[in-house]
């Protein structure tokens, strides 16, 4: 099998393994995060932890609307859908955009909540009729979402969904460990090998081998 | 925790800034000397307890490293620009915590090679850089090389790579266990007539000098090691000097400025408190070990009315030839599940294009290696970068996880003066201080180096059977953790800022000693060399101490 070679042109970075990366690509949000950085990086762990756990149980939401939050929860679940496994819905992630918006990433918070705000009216203005994002059909979220997945606040989203994926469940997302099992990361604090397939059979290393 | 405490108003011997990968080494030599020492660092002292396997906190929210709330940086790559703030991704990414960065390292140990110090002499002049040799050979670096072997922990196999500089002794631990992406990688590498060979790394692959083996729980770079398997001064270095009852290491102790006296030799080093309260240490001698980007941000912000542009600057190079190593990336999928979050990020690294050559059209060269993807949250961050972002497609996507692996090619950055760690004019951290600026812009040889590092990788990939290769866009770096050559060495006084013996030109009791002493940068992960450096600063330090000679 030859393999498929992917020149991928999306302008991140080269950087070894980089922190908070993109989480602000759109400019806004990186001017808005710069005004209110004292608060983007946490005092409290702990905290911030206890607070995500009393927010994934809530009725209520701790940044958004209930009209912002069932968007967010419909574009989450657009990201990574639901079907024979579960999707963003099942792992929490809106709570934990919600939660995060309110708490640890509260300076990307009126940014995105502007972004939220644009994506709405212009999905309103091509959808005659509809109540907003959420009340359309999934066939239409998808159609409307191909339009505008390159702007901005789609990509900060997006992110956050991941992170809210993928952290861990302690600050209110990846619920019950559903985002990694869904990757297949298995959260033990520790490992023996072999740890993979390749690694299985492995004769020893033999410096000979190489030699010609 | 420290058992000796000195006062303030005690002139200690020594006064070292910065207890990370050189402070730790230089605390340990030094008091195992006999002098009385005194470690400042700015972060907190954290125990294995603290240490989790928390992507959201270590990697999106600063958990140990810069928090941009209270110390801001700015960047620019034009240096006549004004830099701008960069947010809560810092330019120069570095653990503020007892043991530095070596907490939060790969803990990838390769020594640089014979060349590495005489380059220049080889290949000669570089035009726009400040290409030059060493004011010392890989041959007095060795035994040092081999102190940080053994009274680090390094992991690894003598004799496997057949680029491999001398060496007196063999390493003290054997490599640790092979991963999928090493099997794979050394099959590809192979196929192509490379050499790869077990990745020397300063992680422990049994017991060793009372920390235990590493338990493979995968959560190496940008975590700290709750094992303690992980050689970081933090477990071996620190507590060694403390116990020796001549060392305090004090934690929150931010060091704003170095003084001197009338006769221009440091007095001791001013520093604030947790409770931002200024405090004065007086020492015999002072030891700046702060990293690349902190020991000449400190020395700029001593500048006196006799040291105008910074203390021991006369040469104007204190903060300038930043380099920080290029590290291009290809991902790669295969078949069956490799499992990459297990276990140590690196296991096997090929050193086949290790030497510059001529005939490529650029000066550069480098160093492969087989690795993690990253861990969950930021691998995935990525993947959205680097195809579909949502919907069913990524969903596919995401379920790679397991199947998935990176090489890295890690290259040369020459030195240019304009890139460069300053002052910034306006913008200022929490304690009123300027704020780091950074200024890079990578030399389109180190650009097309890292290109010709990925070729390389995809290569290899290709060769090993990969199902799908991506590469990473080779982009000028607004990013670095190698923070190097900011300080260098060398044995002219207008053109390096510390002699062969990490002594200062300008003050004779100052010394500096961390990856601001490298003259080049080497081809990536650069600790090992940094530490060698210490080992050896603090012998000769100690000499000159006992002869009367600081």
């Amino acid at each position: 099998m030859s393999p498929t070679v992917v020149s991928d042109t999306a302008a991140s970075d080269t950087a070894v393994h980089e922190p908070a990366a993109a989480v602000h690509t759109r400019r806004e949000l990186l001017e808005s995060a710069l005004a209110l950085l004292g608060v983007a990086a946490v005092s409290g762990f702990a905290a911030t932890r206890a607070l995500a756990n009393e927010a994934r149980s809530s009725t209520t939401w701790r940044y958004f609307s209930s009209g912002e939050a069932a968007t967010i929860d419909a574009l989450v679940a657009q990201i990574i859908p639901s079907d024979d496994t579960p999707g963003a819905r099942e792992m929490g992630v809106a709570r934990f955009i919600d939660h995060a918006l309110a708490d640890f990433m509260a300076p990307l918070a009126p940014a995105l909540r502007l972004g939220l705000a644009e994506f709405e009216v212009t999905c309103r203005a091509q959808h005659a009729g509809a109540e907003g994002f959420a009340t359309l059909s999934s066939e239409q979220q998808i159609a409307w979402l191909q339009q505008v997945e390159h702007t901005p606040f789609f990509n900060s989203v997006q992110q956050l969904t991941v992170l809210g994926a993928l952290s861990m469940p302690d600050y209110g997302g990846n619920h019950n460990g559903l985002g990694w099992q869904l990757i297949g990361f298995e959260d033990l604090h520790a490992f023996t090998p072999p740890f993979g397939y390749y690694d299985r059979d492995y004769p020893g290393f033999d410096a000979a081998a190489g030699k010609s | 925790m420290s058992a000796v405490r000195y006062r303030d108003s005690t002139v200690v011997d020594f006064v070292v800034v910065g207890s990370g990968a050189a402070g730790g080494v230089l605390a340990r030599e030094l008091s195992t000397s006999g002098f009385s020492t005194v470690v400042l660092e700015q972060g907190a002292r954290l125990t294995p307890a603290d240490f989790e396997h928390d992507e959201l906190k270590y990697w999106f929210l600063g958990g140990i490293t810069n928090n941009d709330g209270r110390s801001p940086q700015t960047f620019r790559s034009d240096p006549e620009a004004t830099a701008k703030p960069t947010g809560m991704r810092p330019a120069l990414w570095y653990a503020r915590t007892v043991g530095g960065s070596s907490t939060h390292f790969t803990a990838n140990y390769w020594r640089f090679h014979e060349i590495d110090f005489i380059e220049r002499s080889k290949l000669g002049a570089i035009a726009g850089t400040g290409f030059e040799d060493w004011p010392i050979t890989y041959a007095e670096l060795e035994p040092y090389y081999s102190k940080v072997e053994w009274d680090i922990g390094v992991s690894g196999l003598a004799g496997a790579s057949p680029f491999d500089p001398p060496r007196s002794r063999p390493y003290p631990m054997p490599p640790l266990p092979v991963k999928s992406s090493g099997v794979l990688f050394e099959r590809g590498a192979r196929k192509l007539g490379l050499h790869p060979f077990p990745a020397p790394m300063a992680i422990n692959s049994k017991a060793y000098r009372g920390r235990p083996a590493c338990i493979n729980c995968g959560f190496c770079h940008g975590f700290a090691c709750e094992a303690q398997a992980k050689s970081s001064t933090l477990f071996n270095m620190i507590p060694e000097a403390e116990a020796t009852g001549r060392c305090e290491v004090r934690a929150y102790s931010y060091v704003v400025r170095v003084d001197t006296d009338a006769r221009g030799r440091a007095t001791g080093v001013a520093y604030l408190d947790r409770a931002g309260r200024e405090h004065f240490q007086k020492a015999r001698a002072v030891v700046l070990a702060a990293n690349g980007a902190e020991t000449p941000r400190l020395l700029l912000g001593s500048a006196s009315s006799r040291f105008p542009d910074g203390l021991a600057n006369s040469s104007g190079l204190v903060g300038k030839y930043l380099m920080m190593n290029y590290s291009a990336r290809v991902s790669a999928v295969f078949e069956h599940e490799l499992n990459e979050y297990k276990s140590v990020q690196v296991t096997r690294v090929i050193h086949d294009f290790y030497d510059a050559d001529p005939r490529r059209g650029f000066y550069g060269g480098g160093g492969l290696d087989a690795r993690i993807g990253p861990q969950p949250a930021m691998w995935a961050q990525r993947l959205g970068q680097e195809g579909p972002s949502w919907g069913a497609a990524f969903k596919a996507r995401l379920r790679e996880f397991p199947r998935n692996m990176i090489v890295l090619g890690h290259g040369t950055s020459l030195p240019v003066a304009t890139n460069a760690v300053s002052l910034d004019p306006t913008v200022k951290d929490a304690w009123g201080r300027p704020a780091l600026r950074v200024t890079y812009k990578d030399h389109p040889d180190d650009l097309a180096n890292a290109r010709f590092m990925q070729d390389r990788a995809l290569e290899i990939m290709e060769a090993a059977g990969a199902q799908r290769v991506t590469r990473a866009p080779v982009n000028e770096q607004n990013f670095g953790m190698h923070l190097l050559g900011t300080c260098r060495m060398g044995n002219d006084a207008r053109s390096s800022v510390v002699d062969r013996y990490h002594r200062t030109h300008d003050v004779p009791n100052l010394f500096l000693c961390d990856g601001s002493s490298l003259v080049t940068s080497g081809r990536g992960q650069p600790t090992m060399t940094i530490q060698a450096l210490a080992f050896r600063a603090a012998d000769h330090i100690a000499r000159f101490a006992r002869a009367g000679e600081i």
